[in-house]
């Protein structure tokens, strides 16, 4: 039962609502679109499609349907009769955002029926979103904003999109209140480029405004400094420091600063110059502020490049200068009073009290100072801004002084005459007179003016002389007239110049100058030059002056040397430089190079060496391109070879091998065409040099002294042997011995053996030198190399004879070991070089005998 | 003749190269800006990510409660050998190419994000957890930009091997104690390897400068 019941109220409940909601009215038919959404401004089309049993009851069919919009009836024009149960309407133009449109039919003739009704809705579609921004607040999250473009009547929808290269972030959707701003949800990163876009979407369209691409930091808005306080200084009382705390974001980015200051009371800010404060900082002293005066600063701060936002303006701070001494003293007026006892009379001084721009401070009291003629001071000291004394009747000057805490201020004169003052005025004499206004709380300031009773001209001209002579023009000056022979006021001067035959010129000069440029002179000319003072009444010839213009302006002598010299020098600069450049053409034209026995070695590499590496292209120009790096020296020894007899023949020979040999004598050419054995005769050179040109480059010779000379040491090492060896066939025995150091390989004899022949304090470097050319065998070749010249260098200046070391570089290299021989090998060609350019013997000159072998000069 | 006609080429030319000498670096500048900027960039973030892990390092520490917190607490590395290690011989981080360098910071970066957010995940207060999400966010950015600076030199990302992807396990095993011992570590550990970060940025960044010099004699070289 209870059951039923339940079934009953429930049926019952849900037969109200629905018919309460209109869908059992069942209307006659329906308009097709139901809720549309259209372009303001285009064209809509409706269908009201009618139900067949509607159209029965009452009888009608399309033709009887009325389109009304907002109770006003569409004209029939604007129908279209789709069919029996449908017809459309047009809208053209639509401008009305809300259009109620209904379908009615006309039954019986008459009455219309409403059959259906829409809501027509119209807008645009959202604009491209504008000028998008960002800001980041420091502390807080992002916050960007944008312009929405024109009104779309429709509701929009606006979405924040964000992305890193490698990962998006959630989008963030506007509030229906701020369409335009959006703060995101996540605190920004800093130095990390994001990229951020906003979509608006409504139901007319979506559009994407441009992506912006920035790093966070760049759109900073800092918090503004705190704690801003003012201090101000005793020492100066023109400036204040300002100190303040910067917000946290100091420790991540640079700072600048925009501090603004004004006079309490003062309405418009002055400004701090921005270059001074465009880096972080925590104090800085305001300068050029007035004395005793209160200023009210403010500060903000943004990135130091600029990039991002100011902050907002910190709380304000005042604070007031230090005190200075007054700038002036009042001007001050005297009352006589008239009743006055016998020979005494009661003088009033009076002033104002001084403004506080003048004050500088608190002032503390005044001072006065009455003197009579020739008599002792009188002093007053005041509070008050008058002073009553009992004076004679005598002339008496009153100073009065204003006094704060830091000091007293100028004094400010008065005269007060005597009793029976009487005026006498002179002629040409200049008088000052002085009006001083006396207002009943004070004197104003006094005015003044200089009179002349009568003019008379100048007693005296000025005396004009040259300040500073140049080839055409000359600087006069002189000086003012004193005040005793101006006799007036002094209206112009008139200068006179002229040469000794020319005529004379005059110049008029305004009386407010005291120097004046004669122009357009005549160079190396005798001037004669005078001036004249005139007054209202008259003027007055000073004495001539006479200077004579120079030849030559200052400076032209060294306009025309210096560029001169500068042109001699950079053409030999370049001559230098063209000669550097071509040394190789002119030096195998002018003098080829020979190669200087006394450096000259001998050197052996085993077979099997790498190419060579090649340190000089020169090399090249005279290898034949095919040479190799592998030769095998043998010296005998006994080998019997013609020997000039004396230096001249040996010359002569020299410089026939030159004329024969020809131009194989340059640098490198010479140590690869030189012959291994030792030979005087050109042709056998020649030949040598043909058979070995391929496979010999270096030889070792080693010698005991020239002829009868006992040289310091007898070892010479060599590269470019083109010479005779001189020395060879003196000592066999001595070549005997190194022979057969040569054959044994080993590196200690010949240590021993230089040991015996050098000097002590060379040997011992030479075998440190040989340690640490060991050790350095892992370092590149440039480095050795340079190490190799730097030895080489040490030894040219260490031993009087360098050949002996160059040799102990050799067996250095050897003592690399077989692993190594060819690189060893290229070292000892590095070397060789090395020798070259240090300026070793490139040339051929005549040569003379020196203990040791032959040098060049 | 011929002499001066050369004498006369070479001052010409040296006119030249000194009159393009101020412009050639600007236009060098002006053209692709290379990895100059963004190095630099990851070099500022590193500065500011260090800056960050201070704070966050003192309230983490805090919150685990002595002895972490204790300043000259400097106990022994314990089971967290599974942490990259920043520490590196002097001479063998002076020998680092350029490539292996970045590669290294990728794959640090990397292993120690994967644990920061597993200490995310069992940080207590909401405040912490929500300076450790900052903090990841800002390391994601850390490793987007060193991907980006070696996009730019060309060098390929180190793929991560199969399985031997980190990942955080709150193990049971672990007592509360040695769980805070391996947050302890993970945190110094990234202080270190940001200071790293900094040097290894700083380095890079001055060797991609622009050089000048070589400009120069490259047209002086020429000029001859």
């Amino acid at each position: 039962m209870s059951m039923l019941q339940i079934w009953l109220v429930q049926a019952l409940f849900i037969f109200l609502t629905t018919g309460s909601m209109g869908q059992l009215l069942d209307p006659c038919g329906h308009i097709n679109p139901e809720s549309p959404v259209v372009h303001l401004g285009s064209n809509f089309t409706a269908v009201c499609v009618l139900k067949e049993d509607c159209m029965d009851y009452f009888h009608v069919n399309a033709n009887f349907i009325v389109w009304k919009m907002s109770h006003f009836t569409i004209p029939k024009e604007q129908y279209t009769i789709i069919n029996k149960t449908a017809a459309s309407v047009t809208l053209t133009d639509v401008a009305s955002l809300n259009i109620q449109l209904t379908c009615n039919i006309l039954t019986f003739g008459q009455i219309e029926q409403n059959i259906y009704g829409i809501t027509l809705i119209s807008g645009l579609p959202p604009e491209k979103p504008k000028n998008l921004n960002c800001i980041v607040n420091e502390g807080r999250k992002m916050m960007c904003y944008w312009d929405p473009g024109r009104e779309t009547y429709l509701e929009t929808n606006f979405t924040l999109k964000s992305e890193w290269a490698t990962e998006k972030f959630a989008d963030c959707k506007t509030k229906r209140d701020t369409p335009t701003s959006c703060t995101v949800d996540y605190s920004p990163v800093y130095f990390v480029n994001m990229e951020v876009w906003v979509e608006a979407e409504n139901a007319l369209g979506k559009v994407t405004s441009d992506h912006i691409n920035f790093d966070p930091v760049d759109k900073v808005k800092p918090n503004a400094p705190h704690n801003l306080s003012v201090s101000n200084s005793e020492e100066l009382s023109s400036i204040l420091k300002l100190t303040w705390i910067n917000s946290n974001i100091k420790n991540v980015i640079r700072l600048k600063y925009d501090i603004q200051y004004r006079t309490k009371g003062a309405s418009a800010w002055s400004q701090i110059p921005p270059e001074d404060t465009a880096s972080t900082r925590s104090s800085f002293t305001v300068q050029d502020l007035k004395p005793f005066t209160e200023y009210v600063f403010r500060i903000r701060c943004m990135k130091e490049d600029g990039k991002g936002f100011w902050s907002d303006w910190s709380e304000e701070a005042s604070g007031i200068t230090y005190e200075d001494r007054p700038s002036k003293a009042p001007s001050f007026w005297y009352k006589i009073d008239p009743s006055h006892t016998h020979g005494y009379r009661s003088v009033q001084l009076m002033w104002k009290t001084l403004p506080p721009f003048e004050a500088n401070g608190k002032i503390l009291g005044y001072e006065v100072t009455l003197t009579r003629w020739k008599s002792r001071l009188q002093n007053y000291t005041v509070n008050d801004s008058k002073l009553t004394v009992n004076l004679t009747n005598d002339r008496y000057i009153a100073t009065l002084t204003a006094r704060n805490a830091v000091g007293r201020s100028a004094a400010s004169v008065l005269t007060i005459p005597a009793c029976d003052f009487q005026g006498y005025l002179a002629e040409s004499t200049c008088y000052l007179i002085t009006v001083t206004p006396v207002y009943a709380d004070g004197p104003g300031s006094p005015e003044s003016i200089k009179a002349y009773l009568k003019q008379a001209p100048p007693s005296k001209g000025p005396t004009v002389r040259t300040k500073k002579v140049g080839k055409n023009e000359a600087v006069l000056e002189w000086d003012q007239l004193p005040v005793d022979v101006q006799n007036g006021f002094i209206r112009n001067y008139t200068i006179f110049y002229r040469t000794n035959i020319g005529n004379e010129t005059a110049v008029n000069v305004d009386s407010s100058h005291t120097e004046y440029t004669l122009s357009s002179l005549t160079s190396d000319t005798l001037y004669m030059v005078r001036m004249a003072a005139y007054t209202d009444e008259g003027g007055k010839d000073g004495p001539e002056f006479t200077f004579t213009t120079p030849k030559f302006a200052q400076g032209e002598i060294e306009a025309i040397v210096v560029p001169v010299c500068l042109a001699f020098l950079l053409t030999t600069l370049l001559g230098v430089l063209f000669c550097f450049n071509k040394r190789d053409l002119i030096k195998k034209h002018i003098w080829p190079n020979v190669p200087d026995p006394s450096k000259s070695h001998i050197a052996q590499w085993s077979p099997h060496t790498p190419p060579r590496h090649n340190f000089n292209s020169k090399d090249q120009m005279y290898s034949d391109g095919n040479f190799t790096d592998v030769s095998v020296v043998e010296i005998e020894a006994n080998d019997k070879k013609p020997f000039p007899e004396d230096l001249k023949s040996l010359e002569l020979f020299k410089k026939e091998k030159v004329s024969t040999e020809g131009h194989s004598s340059g640098i490198g050419g010479s140590s690869c065409m030189s012959s291994s054995r030792p030979s005087i005769s050109s042709s056998d050179e020649n030949e040598s040099a043909q058979n070995t040109s391929s496979t010999v480059q270096y030889s070792t010779v080693v010698h005991s002294g020239y002829r009868h000379q006992v040289p310091s040491v007898q070892v010479f090492s060599r590269s470019e042997s083109t010479q005779p060896l001189l020395d060879s066939e003196e000592r066999p025995e001595d070549l005997q011995l190194v022979d057969n150091v040569d054959g044994s390989d080993g590196i200690l004899p010949r240590q021993q053996y230089f040991k015996q022949n050098c000097s002590q304090h060379e040997t011992s470097p030479d075998i440190s030198h040989f340690e640490r050319s060991n050790q350095v065998s892992s370092v590149n070749e440039e480095d050795f190399i340079r190490l190799k010249q730097q030895q080489i260098s040490g030894i040219s200046q260490s031993c009087g004879s360098g050949q002996m070391k160059m040799f102990q570089e050799v067996s250095a290299a050897d003592a690399f070991g077989p692993g190594t021989e060819g690189q060893g090998e290229r070292f000892k060609t590095a070397e060789m070089e090395a020798v070259l350019d240090e300026g070793m013997p490139k040339s051929y000159l005549p040569q003379t005998v020196r203990q040791g072998g032959y040098m060049p000069q | 003749l011929d002499e001066n006609g050369d004498s006369w080429g070479m001052l010409a030319c040296l006119c030249t190269v000194l009159w393009h000498l101020p412009a050639v670096p600007a236009l060098n500048r002006t053209g692709d800006p290379g990895p100059g900027p963004s190095i630099q960039k990851t070099y500022d973030l590193t500065r500011y990510l260090e800056h960050q892990l201070r704070s966050l390092a003192g309230t983490y520490l805090n919150y685990l409660g002595p002895p972490f917190n204790e300043p000259d607490f400097n106990p022994p590395r314990l089971g967290a050998d599974t942490l990259p290690r920043a520490t590196v011989n002097l001479e063998v981080w002076r020998s680092l190419n350029d490539k292996l360098r970045l590669t290294q910071n990728y794959e640090a970066y990397s292993h120690l994000l994967c644990y920061l957010r597993g200490l995310n995940r069992q940080a207590a207060t909401a405040e912490l957890r929500r300076s450790l999400a900052h903090f990841c966010t800002s390391l994601q950015g850390l490793l987007g930009s060193i991907a980006g600076v070696m996009a730019t030199l060309g060098y390929p990302l180190p793929q991560p091997l199969p399985g031997t992807e980190p990942t955080w396990t709150p193990g049971p095993a672990h007592s509360d104690f040695l769980q805070k011992m391996d947050d302890f570590w993970l945190l110094k550990e990234l202080q270190t390897w940001l200071w790293r970060s900094a040097k290894d940025f700083n380095r890079l960044k001055k060797k991609m400068q622009p050089p000048a010099a070589a400009v120069t004699l490259h047209l002086e070289a020429h000029g001859f």
